[in-house]
């Protein structure tokens, strides 16, 4: 069981006792009636054929709550395209199959382009933000949920705690990320325990408290991919499409909303899914791709509220953070040891390693380019700029879908 | 012998001379379909290079005509279905001509029919699309001022005033076409009569007291109006 200690500048839903499921799918039945609630599942086509997806779509066959799934389908063919379509069938709400790879999809992101509208890159990003473009347009819900397909221990709890606090009217929360602790035999989530956590605490000790970084430090697991929020913040938020997607999304959340209406959840008592390799060698792979657009990600972020950045506050910073998360290993090896966990100190050395050569990366290229903001512009400035874009996105994927 | 080889071959030296006099039409069919063609498709890489060069896809987009294909499932780029239209018409055109280069008597009805018929199609088409932009601006203009008066059904009433205006211009676009204009008419006649007596009875009947309220709140409120104290 978890503590109920709240930190941070935001809310912090525990799992405390034992929660009935029964009783919150019934309430979020009752709220969704006012608050319809959409889920979205970005997806690659490889994800149906592992352990995973059978599972989720078992799972979410049993859901009554939800008024609109959309999954978007990323690298299919038309014919894997048709057999996602029946191997989804037996969720009860229908699926709308967005194809990203599909004639009329791929017209939408030519419509987008020739109007000086930049998508992005294929990735978790874009498929996000086009499946809120489709929700947009059908004007049916006021919830979006998200989650990854790649959940090995998925269970519908996880997708009921996500969308309570943002369903319920009572407690008006606008933004809400899920958290768990992803432990097997070994304590796992290498990049949000030694990198997004020393990174953040170094950076207050350099450039002193700053809002947005006690923002960050509030979220136990800021690289989460799972959240619910009203559908007014997809209108208006931008998404990053490269791998800085979570923390970009959280630096949106931000500057748009009061932390007082953002909260946490835990969602399930432990997670598994895939492991990226840490490809140390190569920073256009792995976590260390991974690692170095989420420090661009964060040090744009903090440059756009106004702190500023040189050479020397770089160096500093590589210095700052290796002692930090040196020191953070030691605190990690201890709770391993006192739960007979598995803990190689020298692959999570190894790990504060490459991640420094990151994080020297990344502050690089942001003093080569620091306007060079991977961001896919918000549907509100889409819309501006095409008025019928969303019917366009809607109509495109009702008939791929008939 | 002679005589009965004249019968013979009188047959074919008159289908002969029938082809002599043929031929110079058929050549001349033939010539334009050729110089026709090679025009239509010269029009159809300029028309291409312009409209790029004008940036029409885009501005296609923001006036909604690309909705507009999209929903009748059409993929294609603007620029591409407009050069692609204009040279089938262009080919469509030429194929006209070059029948009418043949001087067949029933061919000839065809054709005259045909550029009889060209007029009402340009009517049709610039009904259309006139009347799908006025369409779509009154309806936005309705759903703008019934959501700033507080109505919540705005978005339904925007959506039915623009299915009204759709049904009306299509049936002019076939009116114009002249397809059955009597079933036409008398179709939308009855529709578009049959929804103003339903408004009408709702309103008179069902929401009598509705529109007694309606009446009272406006009569009020200018009431009201003229007691305010006025300021120089």
């Amino acid at each position: 069981m978890s503590d109920f200690y709240q930190t941070g500048i935001i809310t912090t839903l525990h799992n405390l006792g034992k929660p009935s499921l029964e009783r919150i799918e019934g309430e979020l039945e009752q709220f969704g009636k006012t608050r319809p609630v959409a889920l979205v599942l970005p997806s690659l086509y490889s994800e149906f054929e592992g352990p995973a997806m059978p599972r989720i779509v078992e799972e979410l066959a049993k859901v009554k709550y939800l008024c609109e799934v959309v999954l978007v389908l990323d690298k299919a063919t038309e014919r894997e395209f048709r057999k996602v379509r029946e191997f989804l069938a037996p969720i009860k709400s229908g699926v709308s199959v967005i194809h990203n790879d599909g004639k009329r999809v791929q017209e939408i992101y030519d419509t987008l382009k020739r109007n000086e509208l930049d998508a992005g890159q294929r990735g978790k990003g874009r498929s996000a933000w086009l499946a809120y473009g489709y929700i947009l347009a059908s004007g049916k819900c006021d919830v979006i949920a998200l989650h990854d397909c790649d959940i090995v221990t998925y269970s519908r709890e996880m997708l009921a705690r996500l969308c309570y606090p943002v369903v319920n009217p009572n407690l008006d929360y606008v933004f809400c990320k899920g958290y768990y602790s992803r432990v097997t035999n070994k304590m796992h989530g290498r990049v949000t325990r030694l990198l997004i956590t020393p990174l953040v605490r170094s950076l207050e000790m350099l450039t002193g408290q700053h809002r947005f970084l006690r923002f960050l430090d509030s979220f136990r697991y800021p690289l989460a991919g799972e959240f619910a929020m009203s559908t007014d913040l997809a209108r208006v938020n931008r998404i990053p499409w490269d791998w800085g997607l979570e923390v970009g999304s959280l630096a949106e959340v931000y500057r748009n909303y009061s932390p007082r209406r953002v909260c946490q959840v835990d969602i399930a008592a432990n997670y598994e899914h895939k492991h990226q390799a840490l490809s140390a060698g190569d920073a256009e792979q792995g976590l260390m791709k991974m690692t170095v657009d989420i420090c661009k990600s964060i040090f744009r972020t903090l440059a756009s509220e106004g702190v500023i950045f040189s050479d020397g506050l770089f160096k500093s910073l590589s210095v700052a953070y290796l002692r930090m998360a040196e020191d953070t290993i030691m605190k990690y090896e201890a709770d391993a040891a006192i739960n007979g966990l598995e803990f190689d100190r020298h692959e999570e050395a190894n790990a504060v390693e490459a991640f420094t050569k990151a994080i020297r990366l990344a502050a690089q290229v942001y003093m080569e380019t620091p306007m060079g903001t991977p961001l896919i512009p918000n549907w509100n400035r889409v819309t501006s700029a095409i008025p019928g874009i969303l019917e366009m996105l809607k109509t495109a994927v009702d008939r791929d879908n008939q | 012998m002679q005589d009965f080889l004249m019968l013979v071959l009188e047959p074919f030296h008159e289908v002969f001379a029938g082809f002599k006099r043929f031929a110079p039409n058929i050549l001349a069919m033939l010539t334009i379909l050729i110089g026709g063609l090679i025009t239509a498709r010269v029009v159809r890489l300029l028309l291409r290079k312009t409209l790029t060069a004008l940036n029409f896809d885009a501005w296609s987009d923001r006036m909604g005509f690309t909705v507009m294909m999209r929903k009748s499932d059409v993929w294609t780029k603007p620029t591409e279905a407009v050069t692609r239209s204009v040279f089938w018409f262009l080919v469509i055109f030429t194929i006209m001509i070059g029948l009418s280069a043949l001087k067949v008597q029933a061919v000839d009805n065809l054709v005259a029919q045909f550029f009889l018929y060209l007029p009402r199609v340009f009517s049709a088409v610039l009904i259309l699309v006139i009347g799908y932009v006025a369409a779509g601006f009154i309806s936005r203009t309705v759903l703008i001022s019934l959501v700033n008066r507080g109505y919540h059904y705005a978005k339904l009433l925007a959506e039915a005033v623009r299915l009204l205006l759709v049904v009306l211009i299509l049936a002019m676009a076939l009116e114009q076409l002249a397809v059955a204009p009597n079933i036409v008419v008398a179709a939308f006649s009855i529709i578009f009569g049959g929804i103003v007596i339903a408004l009408a009875i709702a309103f008179g009947v069902g929401g009598i007291d509705a529109a007694r309220r309606v009446i009272e709140k406006g009569a009020s409120e200018k009431v009201e109006q003229k007691d305010e104290i006025q300021h120089l």
